[in-house]
Order: C-alpha cells, then sequence, then structure tokens
C-alpha cells in the first residue's frame, strides 16, 4: 500500500472541498471494504478524508420516513427499536450480511459504495473492466459462480454483495447526496446501475460528491422476508438472497415489493413480479408464477447456471416464508 | 510515547520516493505545500495518533497506512491480537474498540485517535483471569489458540450485545470468528456458561 | 509399579498463555533493529524471468535489500550433485532464487527487506518481472486427458487374490468420486523470524512440525553445523500437515537475513498460504465393488487419480483403506498422478486415508442400499479380524465396539432406512454413516526427567505443538506414571537444544513422545528407589533392602506397598541425597511391528437436515465412536476428534480450492471466498471413546487420533445426504445447487 495523505473532515462541506482538491483521494468512513481494496492493490487513494465525524448518524423518524444518516453503523441501524419495529426487513437484511465484528464498523452509505467481491476484480494479475477499464472480463469465460444472471453486459458480470441494499431498493428509500454543487436525491432504485458499457462506474454518484443519508418512506408491509442462499451458514456472501415486503390483507397481497441480491450488478428488484402479485391472493401458484415472470431475461454464464434454477425456488420459498404459507 | 525508532531521516525519505514524489506532482495543492518542506513531510509520513490501549494512553507518530492491529502487534509489542487473514474475514484481530467489537485489521490506526481500545492482553484483572478466559480453559475452546484472543474479545462483546440468549444465537454471533481447529462447540459452552453466570466485562 | 494411577482429565497446561496472549507464535519475536521481509511473487505460471526490475524497491524508503535469483548467494545446498542432475524433473524439487524458472503461480521472485511491515510490502510491490511465457497446464482433467501418469514403485498396481473380481459377483456397484483441492488454512499465517549471528550460526522461531528435519534442511542448505542451527517454536497456531516441509518462505527469509546480518521477520499472507505451504491434492477415483446376494464382500477394485507439482512427487495412500479395512478376499488398487504446474502439494489431515475413506465409505453405503442391507450390518458381517494386506493380526482393533457405541448413540435403528422418508416441517432427514482407518506407528524420540529438590519434575523434548495438546497429554501422562501432581510438572518442548522428539504428526507424536516419557518416569521410579534403599523410613521386619517393585509412588511420595505409613516425599530424597536435581533421559525406539499390523479407528454417525427446495444443508447431530487405544487425557483427546469432525464438516460441505486454468491463479484464495466451516454451520458433536489399551504398540496402549476422525466423515454426511434426499452426491464439496 502507498502511503497516503489523511485528513479528518468535521464538516460535509470541508469533505467535499478536500475531495475536490484532490481528485485522486477518497473518503474512508468505516474502511471495511476500502482497506481491503487498498491492501489488494485495487484502489490506490493519494488522501484519505476521514468522514467518521461528520454528524451523519441518525435514526429518526420523518415526516417522509425513516432518515437514517449515512455515517449510521450497520449494527446500530439493525438494532434500532424504529427499523426493528416498523423496517423489520432492514433489520433482517443487516443480520444476514457480514459478521458481528464488520456490521459494528461499517455504515450505511459505505455498505452502498461497497466495490463487487468478483475475485478477478480482485487480483490485479487478472483481467477485469470494472478495475482496468478494457482489460477484459475474467469472468465471463472464468469461474463465475457468483456471478450475475440478470442484466451483465460482456464486459461485465460482477454482482453487488450488499445485502442491506436489496431490503433499501425493496423499500423505494431516497438517497441523499451533498457535493460541489447543490444537494440532491437519488432514488435507491437507479443509485447503483447496470454495467453495460462501462462496469467501472457502480453507481450514478457524480464526481465530488457524497452520500449525507437515506430516506425510507413510511409503509403498511405487513409481511416480511429476506432470505439468503449462501454457501454456509454465516458470515459468506449470497448465492442468491430475495427481500420480501408485502401488504396482506386476509389472504390477499394488497401491495408487493421484491429485490434480489446475488443476481446482478445492482440491488434486483422484480417490478413484474410485484404488478402480477398485487391483488392477488397468497398461494403457491401465485408465488411460482410471480418467479417465472422474475426470470424473465435471466442468463447463466456456465458455474452460474444453477442460479437460474435456484433463483425461482428461492423467491417462492422467500414468499411462503414471508406469509406463513404452508 | 514514539515506539517507533525505526524510520529514517524524513529528508532522505523524500529524497528516495521516487513513486510518492510523483503523486505530489499530480497534485496542485500538494506542490503548493510541498514549499514548506515540514508540511509535506508530515503528510506523507506521519501524523500525531493519541490511544488509549488497555488503560495506558499512547501519544505516537504512525503513517496513516498503519492498521489498527499492525499499530498493536508491530509498534505496541501486543501480540497477543492475531493475523490471521489482514482482510477482515476471519475474525483473530477482534478487539473492542470504545467497546465494540471490530476487526482491527480493517482500521487504520489514525482513525482511532482519541478512543479506547481494550485488546486480549487489557481484559484479566492482574493475574485474575476474566471469566470468558477462565472459561474457555474449562471448556477447552481452544486447541492451537490462535484464534482465541479473538474468539475471547467476541464472546465478551457477544453477551455484551445481549447476543447470547442461547446456543444458536451464540452460532451466528460469533461466526465471525473462524476457528480451523474446530472448537466451536466448547467456545459456544464456554459463552453460554460466562452468560448464565451473569459476568461480562 | 508400572500401573497407571488415573486421576482427573487435566486442563490444557498452556491454557492461561493462550487466553490471555501472551503465547508467542514465531513472528511475534521482536528483536533490536529487526527488519520485515515480504515477498514479490510470479503472476504467470509457467516460463522464465528474462529480467527483474528491482530498482524502484531498492530505492524505496527504509528498504536494505532486494534479493532475487540474480543476487542469491551460492549456498552449499543449492550446488546440483550430479544424482540430482540425472533425476527426473518431478525428483528435483525447488529452491527458491536459484534460478530463473518459474514452475507456478505465486512462486516467489524476489524477497524484499524494509524497516517497517508498510514499507516493505509497499517495495515488494514495485519489483517487477519480464517473463518469456510458456504453455502450461493446471487443470487436472485436461491432464488426464493428454498427460503422462509419473511412473515409478510408488504407483505398482496391488493385487489381492484375483483383479476385478468384482465383475462376477452377483451384485456389484461402480461409482466416481471426486474431490477438489483442500487447503490447511490453518488460523495462523505461516510465519518465521530468522536471527543469524555471524554467517554461519542462526536462531529461528519457525512454524514447524518438524523440528528434527528443519534442522536438517537449514544445515544442509547453509552447510552450517547442527549446534550452530537452533529452531524455537513454541506454538504452532495450527498447521494439519502444512508444517513440516521447510518452505520457499523461510529460506527466503534466511537468505535474506544472512545477507542483511539484521534479525527478519517474515509472515506471508493468507493469499500466499494457498500456494505456498502446499495443500491436498483434487482426486478422482472409481470404486468397483462386488458382493454376494448375501452380503459378503467378494471384490473391490479402487482406482485413485491425483495431481502433485511437476517439481515434487508427492504421493499418499488414497487406495490403503481399501486393501484392509474390510475382509475382502479379492482387492486390486490403482493410483496414478499427473504433474501439472502448479506449487506442490503436502500431507494434510489423515493424508491419503481422508480421500480415499470417502469414495471407500460412500461405495460401502451404496452397496448396502443395493443388498437391502443396514449399512452397519454390512460393514459388520465384512469385518476384518486381520490384516489381509500385511498378513497379520492386528495389535488390538476395537471397531466392533465403536459401531455399537455409536449406533446406539444416535439410535441408529430407529431411523427409517428408506431415503426420502423422514421429515421434520420443509427439511429431510437423514442419518448416515462412514467409518475411517489411520495407521498407528511409534518412532524415535528422546525425553530428558529433571527432578528438584522441591519435588517437582521438569521434561524436556524438542516436539512441537499444532494444538492437540501435546505438552498437556505428557504432563498428564507423567502425572499418572510418575505419581506426582500434574501441577508440579513442567514439560518443556519446541526448542532444538532439547534431546530430540518425534515430529508433530502422522498420528505417531502421542505414541512415541509417551513411551519416552513412560520409560522415563519409569527410570526416574528406578533412581528413586536406588536413593532410598538403605533409607531408615523403609526398614522393616519384612524388607531391608528396598527396591523399586516394593514401593508405590503417589502424590509425589514413594511408599511402602505392605505400609503405606512408611513414606517419604520426592523432595526429601532429593534433598537428603544432596543433588541439585536427578537427571534421568530415556527414549522412545521405533517399534517395527514384526508381527502385527496397527492401525486406529473411527466411526461417525450423523443427523442432516436438507432443506427440500433450497438444498440447504444443516449438520444437526455427530456422534463420532473411536478405538485409538487408551485415552491419555479425555478432555484434549475428545476436542481433538471435534476438531477433526469440524475440518470434515468442512469438508464435505464447504471446502474446494479453485484454479483459474487459462491463467494458472488461484481465485478464491483468502477466507471470504474459500469457504471453512464457521461456528453457525457446526452443531453439539458428541465423541466416544472405546478406550481400551493396545497391548502391542507401545507400553502406555495408546495408537493415535489427529487423523483418524476425519476419516470416513465427509462419506458420512453424503451417506447421510442421500438417506434424506435419495441423491447420491459423489463430488465434494455438497453445495445448496447439487441438490436442487
Amino acid at each position: 500500500m502507498i502511503n497516503f495523505e489523511y485528513i479528518r473532515a468535521s464538516s460535509v462541506k470541508a469533505a467535499v472541498d478536500a475531495l475536490a482538491k484532490n481528485p485522486t483521494g477518497g473518503f474512508i468512513a468505516g474502511g471495511t471494504n476500502l482497506i481491503d481494496l487498498m491492501k489488494r492493490g485495487v484502489t490506490a487513494p493519494t488522501r484519505l478524508i476521514d468522514i467518521n465525524n461528520l454528524p451523519l448518524k441518525q435514526v429518526e423518524a420523518t415526516a417522509a420516513g425513516l432518515h437514517i444518516g449515512a455515517l449510521a453503523i450497520n449494527s446500530e441501524v439493525a438494532e434500532h427499536d424504529l427499523v426493528k419495529n416498523n423496517f423489520p426487513l432492514l433489520s433482517m437484511a443487516f443480520a444476514a450480511g457480514a459478521s458481528a465484528q464488520l456490521r459494528n464498523m461499517a455504515t450505511v452509505g459505505g455498505n452502498m459504495m461497497q466495490r463487487t467481491r468478483c475475485t478477478y476484480f480482485y487480483d490485479t494479475a487478472m483481467p477485469c473492466n470494472k478495475r482496468q477499464a478494457g482489460s477484459g472480463c475474467g469472468a465471463l469465460q472464468g469461474y463465475n459462480r457468483m456471478h450475475a444472471i440478470f442484466g451483465a453486459s460482456d464486459k461485465c458480470i460482477a454482482v453487488h454483495p450488499s445485502d442491506m441494499c436489496v431490503a433499501l431498493a425493496a423499500l423505494n428509500a431516497t438517497i441523499t447526496v451533498s457535493g460541489p454543487k447543490a444537494e440532491r436525491k437519488i432514488l435507491f432504485t437507479d443509485f447503483h446501475r447496470l454495467p453495460g458499457e462501462t462496469p467501472e462506474k457502480d453507481n450514478t454518484l457524480q464526481k465530488g460528491e457524497i452520500i449525507t443519508g437515506i430516506i425510507i418512506p413510511k409503509n403498511s408491509f405487513n409481511k416480511n422476508y429476506y432470505l439468503k442462499i449462501r454457501d454456509r451458514a454465516s458470515y459468506a456472501f449470497a448465492l442468491v438472497s430475495v427481500a420480501v415486503a408485502l401488504e396482506v390483507t386476509g389472504d390477499t397481497i394488497k401491495n408487493a415489493r421484491l429485490a434480489m441480491g446475488g443476481v446482478a450488478h445492482k440491488p434486483w428488484r422484480l417490478t413484474e413480479a410485484e404488478k402480477f402479485l398485487s391483488g392477488k391472493k397468497i398461494s403457491k401458484e401465485n408465488f411460482t408464477k410471480a418467479a417465472e415472470l422474475a426470470m424473465k431475461g435471466a442468463k447463466g454464464y456456465g458455474h452460474n447456471n444453477f442460479k437460474l434454477k435456484m433463483v425461482p425456488i428461492s423467491i417462492v420459498e422467500a414468499l411462503i416464508k414471508a406469509t406463513g404459507l404452508v | 510515547m514514539d515506539t517507533s525508532n525505526k524510520n529514517e531521516g524524513r529528508r532522505d525519505f523524500l529524497k528516495k520516493s521516487t513513486a510518492l514524489a510523483a503523486l505530489t506532482i499530480a497534485s496542485p495543492a500538494l506542490i503548493k505545500a510541498g514549499e514548506n518542506d515540514e508540511k509535506i513531510a508530515a503528510w506523507f509520513e506521519k501524523i500525531p495518533l493519541q490511544v488509549e490501549v488497555n488503560g495506558i494512553v499512547h501519544k505516537l507518530s504512525v503513517e496513516p497506512r498503519v492498521t489498527l492491529l499492525d499499530l498493536l502487534r508491530e509498534q505496541l509489542h501486543l501480540t497477543g491480537t492475531k493475523k490471521g487473514c489482514d482482510h477482515g474475514q476471519c475474525g483473530a484481530c477482534t478487539v473492542h474498540v470504545n467497546g465494540k467489537r471490530i476487526n482491527s485489521c480493517l482500521s487504520l490506526a489514525v482513525m482511532n485517535d482519541g478512543k479506547k481500545i481494550t485488546t486480549i492482553e487489557g481484559i484479566a484483572d492482574g493475574d485474575k483471569l476474566h471469566p470468558m478466559q477462565e472459561a474457555f480453559i474449562k471448556h477447552d475452546g481452544f486447541q492451537c489458540g490462535y484464534c482465541t484472543p479473538g474468539q475471547i474479545m467476541s464472546g465478551i462483546a457477544c453477551i455484551n450485545e445481549g447476543h447470547a440468549n442461547s446456543a444458536d444465537e451464540v452460532r451466528e454471533f460469533m461466526s465471525g470468528n473462524i476457528c480451523r481447529c474446530g472448537a466451536y462447540p466448547n467456545i459456544v459452552d464456554a459463552i453460554i456458561e460466562v452468560k448464565k453466570g451473569g459476568q461480562s466485562s | 509399579m508400572d500401573n497407571l494411577t488415573k486421576q482427573k482429565d487435566i486442563d490444557r497446561v498452556d491454557g492461561v498463555q493462550k487466553v490471555t496472549g501472551t503465547a508467542k507464535y514465531s513472528a511475534e519475536y521482536d528483536f533490536p533493529g529487526m527488519l520485515y521481509g515480504v515477498l514479490a511473487c510470479s503472476n504467470i505460471t509457467k516460463g522464465t524471468i528474462n529480467e527483474i526490475d528491482t530498482k524502484a524497491a531498492e530505492n524505496a524508503p527504509g528498504v536494505s535489500a532486494v534479493i532475487t535469483h540474480l543476487n542469491c548467494p551460492e549456498l552449499p545446498g543449492y550446488k546440483t550433485t550430479e544424482a540430482e542432475a540425472k533425476m527426473a524433473p518431478t525428483k528435483k524439487g525447488y529452491k527458491v532464487f536459484a534460478d530463473n524458472i518459474v514452475r507456478f503461480n505465486g512462486q516467489p521472485i524476489a524477497i524484499v527487506v524494509a524497516d517497517t511491515f508498510e514499507r516493505a510490502v509497499y517495495a515488494a510491490s514495485l519489483v517487477k518481472a519480464n517473463y518469456s511465457k510458456e504453455k502450461h497446464n493446471t487443470d487436472f482433467a485436461e491432464a488426464i486427458k493428454s498427460g503422462t501418469p509419473l511412473e515409478g514403485n510408488n504407483f505398482k498396481e496391488y493385487v489381492r487374490g484375483e483383479a476385478n473380481a468384482w465383475k462376477n459377483a452377483a451384485v456389484k456397484i461402480e461409482a466416481e468420486y471426486t474431490m477438489p483441492i483442500e487447503v490447511h488454512n490453518p488460523m495462523e499465517i505461516h510465519g518465521i523470524t530468522v536471527v543469524w549471528d555471524g554467517e554461519n550460526k542462526v536462531t529461528l522461531y519457525e512454524k514447524t512440525q518438524a523440528l528434527s528435519s528443519t534442522q536438517q534442511n537449514i544445515m544442509r542448505a547453509f552447510g552450517l553445523k547442527q549446534e550452530n542451527v537452533r529452531i524455537i517454536t513454541q506454538f504452532i497456531g495450527g498447521a494439519f500437515g502444512s508444517a513440516f516441509n521447510t518452505w520457499p518462505h523461510s529460506m527466503a527469509a534466511l537468505i535474506a537475513g544472512r545477507k542483511v546480518g539484521k534479525p527478519i521477520k517474515l509472515m506471508l499472507t493468507r493469499n500466499q498460504m494457498f500456494n505456498l505451504v502446499g495443500y491436498r491434492p483434487e482426486a478422482i477415483q472409481k470404486i468397483s465393488m462386488g458382493a454376494s446376494a448375501d452380503g459378503k464382500l467378494t471384490g473391490i477394485t479402487h482406482e485413485a487419480t491425483a495431481m502433485t507439482a511437476s517439481y515434487n512427487e508427492f504421493t499418499e495412500g488414497i487406495v490403503n483403506g481399501s486393501r484392509s479395512l474390510y475382509n475382502c478376499p479379492n482387492v486390486n488398487t490403482i493410483y496414478k498422478v499427473y504433474p501439472l504446474d502448479l506449487s506442490q502439494p503436502t500431507w494434510m489431515r489423515g493424508p491419503g486415508e481422508t480421500t480415499g475413506a470417502f469414495a471407500l465409505e460412500s461405495a460401502m453405503d451404496e452397496m448396502a442400499y443395493a443388498l437391502k442391507m443396514d449399512p452397519i450390518e454390512f460393514r459388520l458381517l465384512n469385518y476384518a479380524e486381520t490384516d489381509l494386506e500385511r498378513k497379520k493380526p492386528y495389535s488390538s482393533k476395537f471397531l466392533k465396539e465403536a459401531y455399537q457405541l455409536g449406533a446406539d448413540k444416535i439410535k441408529w435403528k430407529d431411523r427409517n432406512p428408506e431415503p426420502r422418508s423422514m421429515k421434520e416441517g420443509d427439511w429431510l432427514i437423514g442419518y448416515g454413516t462412514g467409518s475411517g482407518i489411520f495407521s498407528a506407528w511409534r518412532g524415535a524420540a528422546k525425553v530428558a526427567a529433571k527432578l528438584l529438590p522441591d519435588g517437582s519434575l521438569i521434561l524436556q523434548s524438542g516436539v512441537t505443538d499444532m494444538g492437540p495438546g501435546t505438552a498437556t497429554a505428557m504432563t498428564k501422562l507423567a502425572s499418572d506414571t510418575f505419581g506426582l501432581s500434574d501441577r508440579s510438572i513442567k514439560f518443556e518442548m519446541g526448542d532444538t537444544n532439547l534431546p530430540p522428539g518425534p515430529m508433530q504428526g502422522g498420528s505417531g507424536t502421542t505414541s512415541t513422545l509417551g513411551t519416552a516419557v513412560y520409560n522415563v518416569c519409569v527410570s526416574m521410579k528406578k533412581k528413586l528407589a536406588d536413593l532410598v534403599k538403605d533409607n531408615p523410613v523403609f526398614h522393616t521386619e519384612i524388607v531391608h533392602n528396598v527396591k523399586a517393585e516394593d514401593l508405590l509412588f503417589e502424590n509425589g511420595m514413594m511408599m511402602l506397598a505392605t505400609d503405606k505409613t512408611k513414606r517419604i516425599t520426592y523432595a526429601e530424597v532429593i534433598k537428603s541425597a544432596g543433588l541439585k536435581e536427578l537427571v534421568v533421559e530415556e527414549d522412545s525406539k521405533p517399534n517395527p511391528m514384526t508381527n502385527h499390523s496397527a492401525f486406529s479407528y473411527a466411526v461417525h454417525f450423523v443427523k442432516v437436515m436438507v432443506h427440500e427446495k433450497t438444498g440447504v444443508v444443516k449438520v444437526t447431530r455427530v456422534v463420532s465412536a473411536v478405538d485409538s487405544g487408551k485415552i491419555i487425557n479425555e478432555k484434549t483427546a475428545e476436542s481433538q476428534i471435534v476438531g477433526a469432525v469440524v475440518g470434515g464438516i468442512s469438508m464435505s460441505l464447504h471446502e474446494e480450492g479453485v484454479i483459474d486454468h487459462r491463467y494458472g491463479r488461484w481465485v478464491n484464495n483468502n477466507f471470504a471466498d474459500y469457504h471453512v466451516a464457521v461456528n453457525a454451520d457446526v452443531p453439539a458433536i458428541e465423541v466416544l471413546f472405546v478406550d481400551k489399551p493396545d497391548p502391542v504398540l507401545n507400553p502406555i496402549g495408546a495408537k493415535g487420533m489427529g487423523e483418524v476422525g476425519i476419516v470416513g466423515f465427509a462419506a458420512a454426511i453424503t451417506n447421510a445426504i442421500f438417506h434424506a434426499t435419495g441423491k447420491r452426491i459423489r463430488s465434494l464439496p455438497v453445495t445448496a445447487d447439487k441438490l436442487i
């Protein structure tokens, strides 16, 4: 690792200014992914701006919904009463991610900003368009067990590794952003992007911008479940994960939200399946049909072909778990 | 206390640091700062850091790239905290920062300015072991002992967080600490026993 | 006098050090002026280094040396002898920095030495090489298809009775089983601290399971006298076989340390652990088995194909278990090994047998189902009462008792043997069994004992402990044999300056070292008896000239067997004799086992739950019954089996080393992508010991247990998964995708 300049920012403005002065620098919050990447030589910022002292740690109920500061710690958000009681899906997703130690370090903003865990991205001796544009995609013809089946391109088939983001995508969260220009809001589902021709860009954050928080709108979802299938019982990234939030009255689904992890370059919303389920009865048949709709456009790349089978199974299973259907 | 006496002269460093010099050219801010030799050196070499480790306040000067783990092991000679992967994937480096368990390999030392750090060396009361240490011995919660400091620090935190209410809960919340010797069942027994004894740090 | 007076189990003697963080591992020593070594490694798989640019590294801050093949000093051990020159490439080995040849991806091409760890890491990243690449092959399947297996004595077919007799059987099965590369991955990253005193004398703190052979290797490499190579290994943070060899990084640190004349510490990275300290080789095995309709085995053919490095002929006994575990008159085994452009494999827990038993014990289950027999009854029907391979009786074999213990405990008979017949909620329930065998043996070791005037006993031997608790077991054994509280006994080890101990491994440490400890305790008792033969305490009407046989040794005292009130403490004996210490040295001599075969045995019973839709597998219960002879210290012995079982769960469900053959590079060489079992994967594990002494192998009755606990375990899991789901999974690890 190169040695780098380290400064602590005391306000959002100071942080943004400090980054503007050194475009090859970056922010550091929890550091759980950034330091990992710096040790592997994947990224080498020349200036780190420590933003941990910024006043962005709140978890509070507002008129617009739940406001969570970008620097709120994953474990604290997961265990916060407001979250546990009103947004249980988010608590469940947090609990399924990483380890207790990492959740004590990682921030909400950092969780969004984490890079893919694709092995080709991490190994600087192998090709990766995300790490080095134009070098090729190692995973496309290589070992791609963990990789995307939705929305990939021939430039990149990596997936976004977060669990938290899958829940936030399902819950229609909005991200608040500050930057050299004005503050702005980004819909969570518009934040992460598909790789297309420019897989080096993970998200739609502009140069010099900083995430300040998220707002999760109030909802009436009374059936929630986060299902995560992985290669061991804990402390592993998802092969496939499914976030389910349903508003159910009697045996009818009034409103459905579904999102998946481990299948795409971004948290993958299943909008067609959601539309289908709205107004439908809770039944195995409807769940199966929803899963079928969700699979439109899915494509395997070899080692991950099993996901074509595992994904619909998981969607149905998550819906069953959420609704308690026997 | 500045425990690092291994560094050559600052000017020598600047002269030899060709790669870093190239970086300074890339940044207008640094070129300006470069006129003041003292300042640029400070930026790239070391910055002051004050941390309290096991009740002792250390006034240090460290390179920003030094992790908390390496600071503990290589500069403060507190080798009880272990390096098992250096990437937050095993938990051997678990310490408490302001009472919370974290992976010290993924925290820069300088990010811990003003914080209280507790390591395995800091939990016994003189010769009297912490109840978790006693329980690990009693239940044989280890073999080779390398993951043990991390397991114990994590186990104490697991109880303090309120995540030790059942064997299954302990298993889940201790899954960030890999034990390759396979002492997991005994580790779970040790934590459950300490929890039942109502004791924690 | 030689009766073992059994006391309560003892806690680990090094427990306090381990729970307080004061136990020192090899990269945790500090010396004035100490420098840090970091390796730079190749990023091609095969070829030669044309140029290597070290200027940037040399000029980086704090760097004192960069050593490559270009400036590596000529070492006595690096000279190619005439005999070596004639050897096949796979026998030649590989010596770090000896030449410009790249044999595997990630091979060290330089060591960078700097004053801080961070500076050394950074400088190592600046070393750049320019290569002439050659076409490589790291793909085992490709080698089998188009390559040539190694030849020689290690690869002769074994035939007992008639080869391929299974073909003529009434009931037959044939199946192929595959296992990926598995990596030891001990929690302690391999590290070394090297302190040279001039150019001809060195002390090193090294992670090694074998002090003596490591010392010999270093003496040979550097042309040093034995007394000038001291190795200290106080603690090893796990190894499981990865710490027998003197690996390239250790040689690199030694070379660099001598060059710079300062102490050097080097710790690998977890990534480097995947190709610089060995692994369990990938294997494809075919088992063909025949039985009579009433369940008698009539033929077993076991063909195993494995891989090794192009520069190292690594072989292990994958097919050995199939020759002797069951009473089958016709057995033939074939073993083939293909060289690949990978780093070298090495022994990993239960080497050979673990791989082989996955196939054999899976096949036994398949055959039991083909015969519609209970898998345990099928095994009992084919129980080997003698070793048919060596044509010798067993020194002891209590596998039958182990079957019984384990089957009773898990209530084996209560299961419905029909596949996919048991269910709890969404979870399919399965029970499975698998058994294991591993050689028991006794080698050479010396132990010194010193009895001090305070009555305490110091035992010394140059053995190391990677975790099983060797010092604890030896303390317990000495306590029982010598009649002294374990708190008054100190076992010193981990230093070549001590009398040479055995290696730690191969399940022979306790048998070997225990024999020497036992012998030294018996000798010490005789010495004490000599010292008191005229002591007035023992002069009674019956006894005038007391002998060891007349005495009991208990609680640090010698007493007359016929009158326990006539007694004297060991301390008084030493003091009254005016001695500073009483020293005895004894050894263990290798037991040639001319008339017997010796093995340890284990049988595992597991309960698994398989989610009927998602294919997720949970192991919810394990009962392991073990015949490893007499148990010396049950507490640590139990932990050892528990640990082996956890390794077995990991092997069955999680571990898979993956290499991208296009680049010859590892793609999951870290703990996030190479999954080992975590706490949440492991249920409570019940361990049962037959605990009957082996009367032949050694005077303490103990066989080995470190290996046998993992042998056969993976088959127990896959057999249970078959019982749960009706799906026979023949390739490890069994991940959820294989079950949907």
